[in-house]
């Protein structure tokens, strides 16, 4: 009787554990597509991508944040945009002029203009738009270039034109990326709580059909698209918080596309030849750079020789080797390489230690104790390295980078502190001896609000105190020179004054790397400077590749 | 023992108080507010919208005025609006003007946190208590031993590593269960029966991988107690009367056995709307565990708060709970309230 209560409980145990692993679904039938075959441009289908975190709403400009804009451009239009070879070409704005005081730059709309809604887009749109960023109310973190604007006006439906004090270089790219918003739907409305952030209504491409909060966004085709229709008809892109499920859903072909790290695009990918079957893999230019940051109030930073001595300490292509697995290249220029802006001539600090050593020792630094690390009257030459934790790259170059200062004399401690606190507590009230950081590489050249000595206040973007008076003139004229070819001048020798003053150190800039399933085609290739996701409008899903599951809907 | 009740319930409205003053104050200890996330590092961004914002949330007020506004807010139960996700409601939705419904935050994290969770208390209770009994009836034997070494397997595993383990042999390698989320692209074309099947499905790893890492303590707690009580005179007595083993097992033993049960279970009330961050992150779960990681990540103050009065109340309320049915179980408990 006894052992029968027992055998029962066994057998409950096992019930239940057989019902938990019952429900099974049958294994997928093998894929005998290839997907190596070409296949003509077709519409329809569905590309499927992911994404780590929910946009906080769909205006870009109160969001700000980079997974809005990573929706949002695919539902709004700028007046220009940037074409494959990032120059600025028309988007809604047919054709643009600027007046010959270089102070007034009129737009002229395409005709015939209309919203997903069918009510025409006109410049009555564009002012309404540049009211809104402007207005304190809306607390916009873009208002500042908008804010410059002396006075906005739409004569006529077609017509926008903006005229500033002076002449403003960088206001063509400001206009770029501002995202025309429909009047007819948002005056009179809070822009914070409107309920258009969670159902806009655009002109671009895509138009918002469902978003399941922390799930998933469907866009479908816009029929009223400004630009033409594209040719897939729904992008779903799926919230997955972290990276590896990310790269399991890749791999069970639940999704089409996503961003990989270096070790998924050198080592796991080519490893595993099912993978290498379905995906392709691209690698393109990144959009930032790592840098190696000196707080130049702090002594001995104000001194050039020592800041250069520590550049020519640091082995870059060791970092980029062991951090980045060789996926990154040297830069010598807060630029793009191969952009117009970047000067080709300046080539980085190679890695020198014993001109490291000389540079100190002029410096004052000498190993006075004989144990090894160099002091300065008695004072050993030591700092600590911060930067943001939950960055596996930052993190591990400060290693690289502790590790050869070391080996020249110098005492490097590392600390890591959470993004919020980072900010507030040590970057804003300048309470740092060296930071790691990355700065994007923008695409206009103005970089007045990182390098001008105006710009230092608590908050402000010149947080390591530089303050250079020809940089500061440079940086003046490039913001007032529309001439391009003149502008070129202006910033290749911006570029050659900071590498000589050497107030950051270029660490590297890593590439953009993605993986995207080969049912996806039209991509184009070899990938232009603006990268491969430039006319994703093109790509398109041969019917014969698409997923079975959503065919049937 | 109404009375009892009333001084209860009474005494909790300051310690409400208390807990979410002193919450509020410990939030604000840590650097940095809304301000400092991500646009705070973009160039174009500039320090003069970041100080409307402020503005706009009266960050700029000192702490305690700050603290006495969210309370006045809070007296009317209004949790007020979040900042991160520009003015979504907290707790629940609200309706504008124009009659468009805006959800709160926690009543769309809620139901599929509280979902997994009760699954996943249930389900751990299931294997719990027949396992506790079988190693306290064969204490010492290798049952019980190796109940022990499935358990403490099981609670030294580290759930994430488990997670993704099973998440490529069954969802990559052998596409026997979804990967990651809660429903499938096509839920909305399901019948009721597909729909209820797919988020059983997706369910699956989330709520059953916790449940066996965490079987452990309450296997324990059955296990110890049942031995205990197995050593009672009354338990002899029974025996010595010549009932079978099994009334003595399952009418005399295991009622006072579980009485423990009652606390653990009182106390995992809060628990069951505070979700797993590691495990809502690797399933792609939009719960409370994320919802709240996410606001403490983001210094969104109001979601901050508003998690962590529910959190907050909810214990109270548990304990209390606990403490009732502590009395309705127990004879002897009763007894002494009333006197």
């Amino acid at each position: 009787m006894q052992s029968g209560r027992i055998n029962l409980h066994y057998a409950l145990l096992t019930g239940i554990l057989l019902l938990l692993t019952s429900c099974q679904k049958e294994p997928a039938e093998e894929i005998t597509v290839s997907y190596e075959e070409k296949h003509l441009p077709v519409e329809g289908g569905i590309l499927i991508s992911s994404m780590s975190s929910d946009p906080s709403s769909l205006i870009y400009m109160i969001a700000g944040e980079s997974a809005s804009a990573a929706i949002t451009s695919n539902i709004f239009n700028g007046l220009l945009k940037y074409d494959k070879n990032l120059d600025l070409e028309s988007d809604l704005a047919e054709h643009w002029e600027i007046s010959a005081d270089k102070k007034t730059i009129t737009f002229t709309l395409k005709p015939n203009l209309k919203w997903a809604d069918d009510k025409p887009l006109t410049s009555a749109d564009v002012l309404f738009t540049w009211q809104a960023v402007i207005d304190p109310k809306n607390a916009s973190p873009y208002a500042s270039d908008f804010g410059l604007v002396k006075q906005a006006e739409a004569p006529n439906e077609r017509t926008f034109r903006v005229s500033y004090d002076q002449p403003y270089a960088p206001a063509l790219d400001s206009w770029a990326g501002l995202q025309i918003l429909p009047k007819h739907l948002l005056e009179g409305q809070d822009l914070h709580t409107t309920a258009f952030t969670r159902k806009p209504v655009g002109s671009h491409y895509y138009q918002l059909a469902d978003w399941k909060h922390g799930q998933n966004i469907t866009l479908t085709r816009n029929p009223n698209s400004v630009l033409g229709p594209a040719r897939i008809e729904r992008l779903v892109t799926r919230i997955i918080p972290d990276n590896s499920a990310q790269f399991l859903e890749l791999m069970a072909d639940n999704i089409d596309s996503m961003g990989l790290d270096p070790i998924k695009y050198s080592r796991i990918i080519p490893a595993r030849p099912e993978l290498q079957k379905k995906l392709n893999l691209y690698k393109e230019l990144g959009n930032s750079y790592t840098y190696l940051g000196f707080n130049l109030k702090h002594k001995p930073f104000d001194d050039v020789r020592v800041r250069k001595a520590i550049n020519y300490a640091i082995d870059k292509q060791e970092i980029i080797d062991g951090v980045y697995l060789g996926l990154g290249i040297n830069i010598a220029s807060p630029y793009k390489p191969g952009t117009r802006w970047s000067n080709p001539d300046l080539k980085p600090h190679p890695y020198d230690p014993a001109k490291a050593r000389q540079l100190l020792k002029e410096a004052g630094f000498t190993d006075t104790d004989g144990d090894g690390m160099l002091e300065r009257d008695g004072k050993p030459l030591a700092f600590e390295i911060i930067t943001n934790n939950g960055n596996k790259e930052r993190e591990k170059t400060a290693v690289f980078i502790q590790r050869k200062l070391k080996e020249i004399g110098i005492d490097v401690s590392i600390r890591t502190i959470e993004w919020a606190s980072f900010i507030s507590r040590f970057i804003k009230t300048g309470d740092f001896d060296v930071v790691i950081l990355g700065w994007g590489l923008g695409l206009d050249p103005d970089q007045f609000n990182i390098w001008h000595s105006s710009q230092q206040a608590p908050g402000q973007f010149n947080f390591i105190g530089y303050n250079n008076p020809t940089v500061d003139r440079l940086l003046e004229q490039g913001r007032t020179e529309l001439d391009p070819d003149k502008r070129k001048k202006i910033y290749h020798e911006f570029a050659k004054v900071l590498l000589d003053d050497s107030p950051i150190v270029y660490l590297s800039a890593g590439y953009g790397l993605s993986a995207i399933h080969k049912r996806v085609q039209g991509i184009i290739d070899p990938i232009p400077p603006a990268g491969v996701g430039y006319d994703s409008h093109k790509w398109y899903v041969p019917v014969p590749l698409r997923r079975n599951e959503i065919a049937e809907n | 023992m109404l009375k009892y009740l009333i001084k209860r319930v009474l005494l909790m409205i300051p310690m409400l108080i208390g807990i979410s003053l002193i919450s509020f104050f410990i939030m604000h200890l840590a650097p940095g507010d809304i301000t400092s996330n991500e646009t705070a590092f973009n160039p174009k961004a500039s320090e003069e919208s970041r100080q409307k914002l402020r503005q706009m949330y009266n960050l700029d007020k000192p702490v305690i005025v700050q603290y006495g506004l969210w309370l006045k807010r809070m007296a009317t139960l209004d949790f007020g609006n979040s900042f991160a996700s520009h003015q979504k409601p907290v707790f629940w939705e609200k309706t504008d003007k124009d009659g468009n419904v805006t959800k709160g935050m926690v009543q769309e994290a809620l139901p599929i946190t509280l979902l997994i969770n009760v699954l996943g208390l249930f389900i751990t209770l299931a294997l719990a208590v027949p396992l506790g009994i079988i190693a306290a009836r064969k204490h010492m034997g290798w049952q019980d031993k190796s109940i022990t070494l499935f358990n403490f397997i099981g609670f030294s595993i580290p759930g994430f590593w488990l997670s993704l383990l099973l998440m490529y042999w069954l969802g990559v390698v052998n596409n026997w269960l979804p990967i990651s989320g809660i429903h499938s692209l096509n839920y909305e074309t399901l019948s009721t029966w597909g729909k209820i099947k797919d988020t059983l499905s997706h369910l699956m790893m989330p709520v059953i991988i916790p449940s066996v890492t965490g079987l452990a303590g309450i296997t324990l707690f059955i296990k110890n107690g049942m031995l205990d009580v197995l050593q009672q005179d009354y338990i002899t007595t029974a025996r010595a009367k010549g009932l079978n083993e099994h009334r003595v097992i399952y009418t005399h033993a295991l009622r006072n056995a579980l009485l423990p049960l009652i606390t653990i279970i009182g106390l995992s009330i809060p628990g069951l709307i505070g979700g797993s961050v590691i495990a809502e992150t690797i399933f792609a779960i939009p719960g409370m565990g994320k919802l709240f990681y996410d606001a403490v990540l983001m210094r969104d103050f109001p979601v901050v708060m508003g998690v962590l009065t529910i959190g907050a109340a909810l214990t109270l309320i548990g304990n209390l709970l606990a403490d009732i049915a502590y009395a309705w179980a127990d004879p002897r408990v009763r007894r002494g309230v009333a006197r």
